[in-house]
């Protein structure tokens, strides 16, 4: 059984524990210094997450780029930190086919997410230190919960509660505006809440055990449960969640580090942004959500958990790479079982590279067809690469091989105009209008003609051996 | 006080720091733009706003037409 977390600081201790996670001890600023700490992480090769104990004007600390390396995902999944993305990627898609795993409802008092109250005078700012990510960003920007709404029509249905990641902005003490768009599963409730002028009860869950913020970001279907995800992936241990104290319906991870509760605004729109997001690029002001919070718990001296967005690579760049590739191969591998798996994870999937085995000739093509009929795909896939089953498409070195030896671009490359894009993609136009770009880099095979076949190069049966001896001489050097 | 944003002189203090005097936090009550005390700020000019531009902003999700019984 896999090594899991029971909650953000269980992480937070293996992360420090195998050099990943560093702690700045001296006072900092709130700007700009944390948002240029989780930019600096992303420039360097080790990515640690780093952990602020002092913040100007402010009581408690905050941690950022928890997620943001490939070691610090390596050890959320309970690998060695030094597992390749294909290794973990195969890890996932094996853990993934145990869900459901039902997760277990706490009572109040074992929840530490309850340790403290509040129900009067709510001041966000007593209790996160909030603080702007990057300069140009509208306000102080949450960018890292796990919001929890249920169906306004089947309340008790769990499996309609939705957990999901959306970029929140503090407009007051007590209210925050929401990012909504309208292909999320929170704008489905939100919809069915304001057709009868109904608040929509949230609860807000920051600061949670990695796989729980690892799910609120990936994309599953509506009446899918997140939480039964964490325990599959969790590798069949349940994670533990609690009852909301203002929603009888709304269940929140049981130990997180803050809880906010209260309700979306029916029917107001105010102004939100701009904020720097994951295309790297601002995306500009617009009229959005606005939620009433009425009621904090949270932990003794809490932790803020929040991550930094720039130009890729950065934190949400890992965060969303592979629980964006899983689903697409699964929907992928269930109709054409000769894809060998999907690196979904540039720009959140707007680039995709297949590996693909070829039955027959324009074989391959047919998988990108079948990615641009996923949920995820249609609109957000933009440019598709096929490459053989034996390139590894998380080895971009061997993709960049496949592409120099294998395409011929008058017959390989192929683009399909006036299709849906992805919004946030500014080279979309209008937005949410794009083409499709497919590169088909697998070798030829009948009945396509291959003029000039060719034998590839093998390695000695010798070499996982060698793999492995080299492996472990680095990692003794290491200690 | 002006917003740096919209311009308007609708500026209140949102809150001040939780510990010490270290700073205040200030929020524009016509385009919601928020800033602290201590920070340097200089809204490029791509992100400035009229006030009587914002109720023309894309709304997101759209408000849906009330359920009649």
């Amino acid at each position: 059984m896999a090594k899991s977390y029971k909650d953000l600081r269980e992480f937070l201790a293996t992360l420090e524990a195998e050099g990943q996670l560093i702690r700045i001890k001296e006072e900092v600023s709130p700007e700009p210094d944390i948002g240029a700490a989780g930019r600096a992480c992303a420039n360097l090769e080790e990515k640690p997450a780093v952990l602020f104990e002092k913040v100007k004007g402010y009581k408690y600390s905050v941690v950022t780029n928890v997620h943001g390396s490939w070691a610090n995902h390596a050890l959320m999944l309970g690998m060695p930190k030094n597992s390749s993305i294909k290794e973990q990627f195969f890890e996932l898609n094996r853990r993934w086919d145990k869900f459901p795993v039902p997760p277990v409802i706490l009572p109040r008092e074992q929840a530490k997410c309850k340790e403290n109250t509040i129900t009067e005078n709510i001041n966000l700012f007593d209790i996160l230190p909030l603080y702007r990510i990057n300069d140009q960003d509208g306000g102080f920007f949450i960018s890292k919960a796990s919001v929890v709404t249920g169906d306004p029509e089947e309340p008790e249905n769990l499996d309609k509660l939705n957990v999901g990641t959306y970029r929140i902005q503090v407009k007051d003490v007590d209210r925050i505006g929401i990012q909504a768009l309208p292909f999320h599963d929170i704008a489905i409730q939100l919809r069915k809440a304001e057709k009868v002028n109904e608040p929509l009860p949230i609860a807000i869950a920051l600061g949670n055990s990695p796989l729980v913020t690892f799910m609120a970001s990936t994309p599953v279907a509506y009446n899918q449960n997140e939480y039964e995800f964490v325990g599959a992936l969790q590798d069949g241990v349940p994670t533990e969640i609690v009852k909301a104290d203002t929603a009888e319906h709304l269940y929140v991870p049981a130990h997180a580090e803050v809880v906010l509760e209260g309700y979306v605004i029916p029917r107001v729109r105010t102004c939100e942004g701009p904020f720097g997001e994951f295309p790297g690029s601002y995306s500009g002001a617009r009229l959005q959500c606005e939620i009433k919070i009425t009621h904090i718990t949270h932990r003794d001296n809490p932790i803020f958990e929040n991550l930094y967005l720039g130009l890729p690579w950065t934190e949400i760049d890992y965060l969303m790479a592979l629980n964006t590739s899983v689903p697409i191969y699964k929907q992928l591998k269930a109709t054409i079982p000769e894809v060998q798996a999907v690196n979904a994870m540039y720009t959140h999937g707007i680039g995709e590279i297949i590996s693909v085995k070829s039955r027959y000739g324009g074989f391959a093509k047919s998988a990108a067809f079948r990615l641009l009929c996923t949920p995820h795909g249609t609109a957000y896939a933009k440019i598709i690469i096929l490459v053989d089953e034996f390139v590894d498409p998380f080895n971009l070195e061997q993709v960049m091989w496949a592409l120099t030896t294998r395409v011929k671009p008058t017959k390989d490359v192929s683009i399909i105009q006036n299709c849906a894009g992805m919004p946030l993609d500014p080279s979309s136009y209008p937005a949410g209008m794009h083409d499709k770009l497919i590169i088909d880099a697998t070798t030829p095979v009948p009945p396509e003609p291959n003029p000039r076949a060719v034998e590839l190069l093998k390695p000695s049966p010798a070499t996982p051996k060698w793999e492995a001896i080299i492996r472990n001489f680095m990692n003794q050097q290491a200690k | 006080m002006r917003c740096p944003r919209c311009d308007e002189e609708n500026v209140r203090v949102m809150t001040k720091s939780p510990v010490g005097d270290a700073w205040e936090v200030y929020v524009c009550d016509t385009c919601q733009y928020s800033w602290r005390s201590t920070e340097e700020i200089h809204v490029h000019d791509v992100f400035k706003l009229k006030a009587a531009d914002i109720p023309k902003l894309q709304q997101i999700p759209p408000v849906p037409p009330l359920k009649t019984k």
